[in-house]
């Protein structure tokens, strides 16, 4: 490799001849996207959370407790466990982890509501796991406030008005809720799609400066622009391929939201690929060790992931974090991704982050070639 | 290819021994400028870019549009709450359908509220209005925030209007507010009462962070003596299995506690330093942790002593550790998991860590609730490291383990 007189196609075929004849190569370009196409959305295929475990504590022995209890027994979001007649109780099982969460039925909550005082139901839920303690809370306050309008309802009947104006009555204004683009709202259907991307970009990242820095070892890294455009085109024809097979295949099987705009999407690989091609490329050179990649870049999924702004919200990362985010590719791509891909956004809706990541890609491969020329001396640095 | 001087070094100190381990690897990390930084100041960066990622604690100021098509008195009033709740910023709300839509699509707001054009004569009639949220759920966490703080604006909105009607018919306000709920339901999250994301989402990731890091250093600290050829330089010959064994643990015992104190520290930053005095033993969970990161690092030194290959060994820390956290249920619970996905849940030791950290640090557990946990992470680490220095003692001294690529 490393012909100063290969024309890029000649670059192109030659790195592919390269790249699969190194076996540690294809287990990373080649079957790491295969394996995570199955692995990564596995926990998350049954996509929502039904009927959390939870018990009752009732201190009041009354009818309105029990209807309470029963209420909360056909919730379809609770598994009512038990009905408790002390808190410790309750906690010790939310210790060991055999419920989520549980409400109080404070003593004298019948006398407080035939009073016509207002009575307060505490549930606890356990903040440390967020779907869960959504689950129970909303649970709860469903099946209270059933049970509450019911009550109310009662009493304005009782004031001399018929069921349908004490319906009105007791709650003037409601708020209809419309799930956009994930209908089904699941947590799979959330994560995975920008998942993917980053799945893409890590494999790729890693792949491409695996093969750079085993360059550097053999002394061979250094070439004219058209060798390096046909280095990372070579490298890119792989992510090309895991990204039509994620983008085509991956998302029909799991039923994820998709195809909205696939002609954009392939637009948006087009650019995509080659901008983590490059970066990584340019990473193998610095690094200039073979396995050097893997044990530095493995660790920045996770962090990465949280930059790009789909499951925490980028506008509240501080901003200088808001800035640095956006040289990483994963940020523009999973942007991008979800609104063609899931959104159906057209293409001039993602101009920005397409031009970000063809900015990064033309940033990248200018340092690419100009550190990575070739040498007229023979006794470089390498 | 980078082999140091260390490859040529005078064996000016003997083989074997945990101590003479320990010294020959500090050597090594101070010539090895990358090696050094991946077990010293890279975990530091990355723990407190973790903490900084959640610094806000709780996003505010989602953008959304409201599509207000009655214009009148009582859907500006309405507006005007939404416009005072923290959690939203109402970017735009003289809309026309169209151009919502397009924002939204276009990911400018993450939801769009709207307010139907008979609004205030419906609710001046006596009867049940109703508005429209559109939000996007594909951004899951967005729109679930969303969705509760307009919920919450629109049924204080809603308790204003009843109690309004109520004080009309004679009712006094005070009497009326008791009488729209004879019910309420008042949420204790328990020890996590803001639902603070620094504290659930930061504490959780800091340790997933250090997981792939200290298994990456097991791998990396055994796997380039054998790509390199250098156990021999490490293990005497014919070392008896204790002695390889505490080799072993002389060689992983300063990636293991630079680590640890990466993390302990983190961990008392983003309590303690953050004003949350967690109801548990940050004592306790800081010993869970350094018997973790000890099990990874022995996990990612078996990982290279089985393959004899760096590579390989760092492929397979990856597969370990990277979606250790997608399946440790502290995003989407284990319940809700196919079984054996659950499974593969259970044999990771960062599930049964974070486990003990949650119970330590939110819910104030009791230790006697962890303690077995703990137990069984210290009997996995000597497991995992017994096996490595049988194998090690196989494979050490074989050349052709050597040098593989």
């Amino acid at each position: 490799m490393g012909h100063q007189s290969q024309t890029l196609g000649q670059a192109w075929l030659a790195t592919l001849r390269a790249l699969s004849r190194d076996y540690g190569l294809l287990l990373i370009l080649v079957a790491a996207p295969l394996v995570y196409a199955f692995f990564y959305p596995w926990p998350y295929s049954l996509e929502t959370v039904r009927r959390v475990p939870v018990m009752v504590v009732d201190l009041d022995h009354s009818s309105l407790s029990r209807q309470i209890t029963r209420w909360a027994g056909a919730s379809p979001r609770l598994d009512l466990r038990g009905v408790s007649a002390s808190e410790e109780q309750a906690q010790q099982a939310l210790w060991r982890g055999d419920i989520e969460g549980y409400a109080i039925l404070p003593p004298d909550l019948k006398r407080h509501v035939v009073r016509g005082t207002s009575a307060v139901i505490q549930v606890a839920g356990d903040g440390a796991y967020a779907l869960l303690n959504k689950a129970v809370l909303y649970g709860f306050s469903e099946v209270v406030g059933a049970v509450s309008a019911g009550v109310e309802i009662k009493q304005l009947q009782a004031m001399g008005q018929s069921a349908l104006q004490a319906g009105a009555t007791r709650s003037p204004v409601n708020t209809q809720l419309v799930a956009l683009f994930n209908p089904t709202e699941g947590y799979g259907s959330f994560v995975v799609p920008a998942v993917v991307l980053l799945i893409i970009q890590q494999t790729l990242l890693i792949g491409a400066a695996m093969f750079t820095g085993t360059l550097v070892e053999l002394g061979q890294h250094r070439a004219n622009m058209v060798n390096w455009a046909g280095r990372v085109l070579g490298l890119s024809t792989f992510g090309y391929l895991s990204g039509l097979f994620y983008f085509g295949w991956v998302f029909l099987i799991q039923d994820y939201p998709r195809a909205a705009n696939l002609p954009g999407a392939l637009v948006l690989l087009l650019l995509y690929v080659p901008a983590v091609c490059t970066l990584g490329a340019l990473l193998g050179v610095w690094f200039g060790n073979r396995e050097r990649a893997m044990q530095v870049l493995l660790f920045t999924s996770l962090p990465m992931a949280f930059l790009a702004g789909f499951s925490w919200p980028a506008d509240a990362l501080p901003w200088a974090l808001q800035g640095f985010r956006w040289l990483l590719p994963s940020t523009a791509g999973i942007q991008a991704s979800l609104r063609l891909n899931q959104m159906g956004a057209p293409l001039s809706d993602v101009s920005a982050q397409l031009a970000c990541l063809a900015g990064l890609t033309v940033v990248a491969g200018a340092v690419l070639i100009a550190v990575a020329r070739p040498k007229p001396t023979v006794n470089g640095r390498a | 290819m980078q082999r140091t001087g260390a490859v040529n070094a005078p064996e000016s100190f003997a083989r074997g021994g945990f101590r003479a381990s320990a010294q020959r690897e500090w050597r090594l990390l101070r010539q090895r400028r990358w090696d050094l930084a991946m077990v010293s100041w890279v975990p530091v960066l990355a723990v407190a870019l973790i903490w900084w990622i959640f610094s806000a604690g709780l996003p505010n100021q989602l953008p959304i549009a409201v599509l207000d098509q009655d214009h009148s008195s009582l859907s500006r009033q309405l507006l005007r709450l939404l416009q005072a709740t923290p959690g939203l910023r109402v970017l735009e709300h003289e809309v026309d359908p169209a151009q919502a839509a397009q924002s939204l699509r276009r990911g400018d707001v993450y939801a769009v509220l709207e307010i139907p054009r008979d609004f205030s004569q419906i609710i001046k009639r006596g009867e049940a209005a109703q508005v429209t949220l559109s939000h996007n759920a594909q951004f899951g966490t967005h729109s679930g925030l969303i969705q509760r703080d307009v919920r919450t604006a629109v049924a204080t909105f809603s308790a204003g209007i009843e109690i309004a009607a109520r004080n009309k018919r004679g009712v006094s306000v005070i009497a009326a507010r008791v009488a729209i709920e004879p019910l309420r339901t008042s949420a204790i999250t328990l020890f996590n009462a803001a639902l603070n994301y620094e504290q659930f989402l930061a504490a959780a990731l800091i340790p997933a962070v250090l997981h792939i890091l200290a298994m990456t250093a097991g791998a990396w600290a055994v796997g380039r003596e054998l790509r390199d050829g250098t156990v021999n330089q490490w293990l005497a010959p014919r070392a008896p299995l204790a002695q390889v064994l505490a080799a072993l643990a002389g060689k992983l015992l300063l990636p293991v506690v630079s680590l640890s104190l990466s993390g302990a520290l983190s961990l008392a930053w983003v309590t303690w330093g953050r004003g949350w005095q967690p109801t548990g033993s940050l004592a306790w969970v800081v010993l869970a942790l350094f018997v973790f990161l000890a099990l990874s690092a022995a996990l990612g030194a078996l990982a290279a002593a089985l393959s004899r290959s760096l590579r390989v060994a760092l492929s397979a820390t990856g597969f370990i550790t990277a979606p250790a956290f997608a399946f440790s249920g502290v995003g989407f619970p284990l319940s809700a998991m196919p079984v054996l996905a659950r499974w593969w849940a259970h044999a990771m030791p960062y599930t049964h860590y974070i486990q003990v950290q949650i119970g330590q640090l939110q819910m104030g557990a009791p230790l006697r609730y962890s303690l077995a946990t703990v137990v069984w992470l210290t009997l996995a680490t000597a497991g995992v490291a017994l096996a490595c220095a049988l194998r090690l003692q196989r494979i050490g001294h074989d050349p052709t383990a050597w040098g593989k690529r």
